[in-house]
């Protein structure tokens, strides 16, 4: 069969099934038993080989900071650490115009660097911060819109699941890929506040003043020194750990949970409850990852055997254009495949074809990985489907339409155009950190 | 037939309690692995492995409950375009390709299991291990997946139901 006919036929199944609404993962698992099957003369026997690659595939060290991460960023939720940073920003922003904005920007960012879900820090972010800003008069474009951009900072931004994940399945350094987000998220993030100030400046009536208790310098610092800088503690032990290679960046993430655990017990909130709500939010969260992960790493595998990537690889690099443009192909396909699927899906699909052909065009593919991440947490935002629309809309308040959420989303999408530019312009922003590992 | 329901619910309920469990052990092991070296001492040479079967068997034993709680990832954003008739027709087809896809699984490593067992196959790593150890939750969990699906495919309840922040567990 011609590579592309295989292309089309392993493709179109997957994408027929999930069309359907065959869950992601059950979908891999038909295609591989049946692309499996097709390539090898119809040989029963080729499913023995699906098991076996499945269960070899997933039992992989490497995989063990994905549940890790989902612990740590869910002890940190349920024991009420995410509100205390919260609480402490809100003392120190005072009476600044639009402040529950930037507070946004700011405490969204403290809660990346602890917990790595854009899912659950928009949810996060969305049920805390839109019924206040409402209740002070904010419109919606500007109550929506930071939460949107800034619940995306999770993907980039150290420790990101979602950046282990795809450092496993393309076969990169999961460290270096990690510390690589750690400029460009701060970069992202202060993107953001001037695209905030720059709104403000715009529609001062759309996030209008408000008094608030002024507090002295002693009350800062101590908010500061009490509810702030001991979450510094939690980077420490996760970024810290990998730089001074006290630990591996696979162990780094077990470490994380215990650097949280630590800190909620000085806190005295760690409770039996917090735990295991804990633990039952990871195992729905990791599980499900899992699953999908043993079933698509086989696709992957099914994709080179039939002759597929191999055919695609050749094809895409045999037009005699610029390697730039070959990455805006790649950058609409995953903002066309955003809009209907979510970031791991798109991700498990593209990394097979996308990988191969970035190393074959002389990308650094730790830099390709954060271009991968950055487009897929567009992704995330973008109308119709993009699903932390949806979540925003699940938390926002009653009647609020698709339209409001993508618009309120469209400036923060603006940035992180900007962002992948500079990116593009100079590397280096990504990939100097990562040169001292 | 009540009694029969009851363990089967309980049984998937403890299968979810041993996950959780499991996710835990591998917290763990690898905080003890890592203050282990740094003091300088030789870690435990079954650490690594014992993470690594953890990370099958966990996934594993949550899967049945992650199939009752509307746990996995799919799309509906295309299906809720169509009417409630058509749309129901393509649920069931869902739900039968979960359920036919499932049971060839449980066939399949359910034979490479019985192989394993049989030959003595063992999974080299940092430590030889059986290789019925790694095999042995898949078609017990997959057998259990497909029940799971059945319920849907009968009508007890529907897949498609809940918000997206809902079912990604936020």
């Amino acid at each position: 069969m011609e590579w592309y006919w295989a292309f089309a036929f392993l493709l179109g199944m997957i994408i027929t099934m999930m069309a359907i609404g065959v869950p992601v993962a059950f979908a891999f698992l038909t295609t591989n038993i049946i692309g499996w099957m097709y390539f090898t003369g119809w040989d029963p026997g080729s499913i023995l080989q699906v098991v076996d690659n499945s269960t070899i595939l997933i039992t992989r060290f490497t995989l063990g900071p994905v549940p890790m991460f989902i612990l740590m960023g869910s002890i940190f939720f349920h024991t009420g650490l995410a509100i205390r940073v919260f609480d402490g920003l809100d003392v120190l922003f005072g009476r600044l115009p639009g402040r529950l904005c930037f507070l946004t920007v700011a405490g969204g960012s403290i809660f990346s660097t602890l917990t790595g879900s854009s899912m659950a820090n928009t949810a996060m972010l969305g049920s805390m911060m839109v019924p206040e800003m409402q209740r002070r008069g904010y419109n919606k474009r500007m109550s929506m819109g930071p939460i949107l951009g800034t619940g995306g900072l999770a993907m980039i931004i150290p420790p990101s699941a979602l950046g282990v994940l795809l450092a496993s399945i393309a076969s990169i350094d999961v460290g270096r890929l990690l510390i690589a987000g750690l400029i460009p998220g701060f970069t992202l993030a202060a993107l953001y506040a001037g695209m905030i100030a720059i709104q403000l400046w715009i529609n001062p009536e759309g996030a209008p003043a408000y008094d608030v208790e002024p507090s002295t310098a002693k009350q800062k610092i101590k908010v500061v020194c009490t509810n702030i800088l001991p979450m510094s503690f939690v980077i420490f032990m996760v970024v810290g750990f990998i730089i001074f290679g006290w630990s591996t960046p696979t162990e780094a993430a077990a470490i994380g949970v215990l650097a949280v655990m630590l800190l909620a017990v000085s806190f005295r909130v760690l409770t039996r409850a917090a735990v295991i709500t804990s633990v039952d939010g990871t195992i729905r969260v990791a599980a499900m990852v899992f699953f999908i992960l043993m079933n698509s790493t086989v696709f992957s595998q099914l994709l080179a055997y039939s002759g597929a990537s191999q055919g695609m690889i050749e094809w895409a690099t045999g037009f005699d254009v610029h390697r730039l443009m070959v990455l805006l192909v790649m950058f609409f396909v995953l903002l066309l495949l955003g809009m209907f699927m979510d970031a791991t899906s798109m991700m498990l699909i593209t990394v097979p074809i996308f990988f191969p052909l970035a190393q074959q065009l002389g990308f650094d593919l730790v830099w390709f990985g954060l271009f991968v991440l950055m487009t897929i947490e567009m992704a995330g935002t973008t109308p119709p489907f993009g699903l932390l629309l949806y979540v925003m809309i699940g938390v926002a308040p009653k009647g609020t339409t698709l339209f409001q959420v993508a618009s309120a989303a469209f400036p923060f999408l603006v940035c992180d155009t900007i962002l992948i530019l500079i990116l593009v312009m100079w590397p280096g922003l990504a990939l100097w950190l990562p040169s001292f590992m | 037939m009540d009694t029969i329901i009851k363990a089967y619910n309980g049984l998937i309920q403890y299968m979810r309690v041993a996950s959780g469990i499991l996710v835990f052990l591998v917290f763990v092991l690898i905080v003890v692995d890592v203050f282990v070296r740094l003091i300088g001492l030789k870690p435990w040479s079954y650490s690594v492995m014992i993470v690594e079967y953890a990370l099958l068997w966990f996934a594993m034993l949550a899967a049945p409950y992650l199939v009752r709680v509307k746990g996995h990832v799919f799309i509906d954003a295309l299906t809720t375009l169509i009417p409630a008739g058509p749309r129901l027709v393509i649920e069931k087809i869902a739900y039968t390709i979960c359920i036919v896809s499932s049971l060839i699984f449980t066939w399949y490593s359910g034979s490479v299991l019985i192989t394993a067992i049989a030959d003595g196959t063992l999974d080299v790593r940092a430590e030889d291990i059986p290789l019925w150890v790694l095999i042995l939750p898949l078609p017990f969990t997959f057998a259990l997946v497909s029940i799971e699906f059945v319920r849907y495919l009968i009508g007890l309840d529907t897949m498609y139901s809940d918000s997206v922040a809902k079912r990604e567990g936020v």
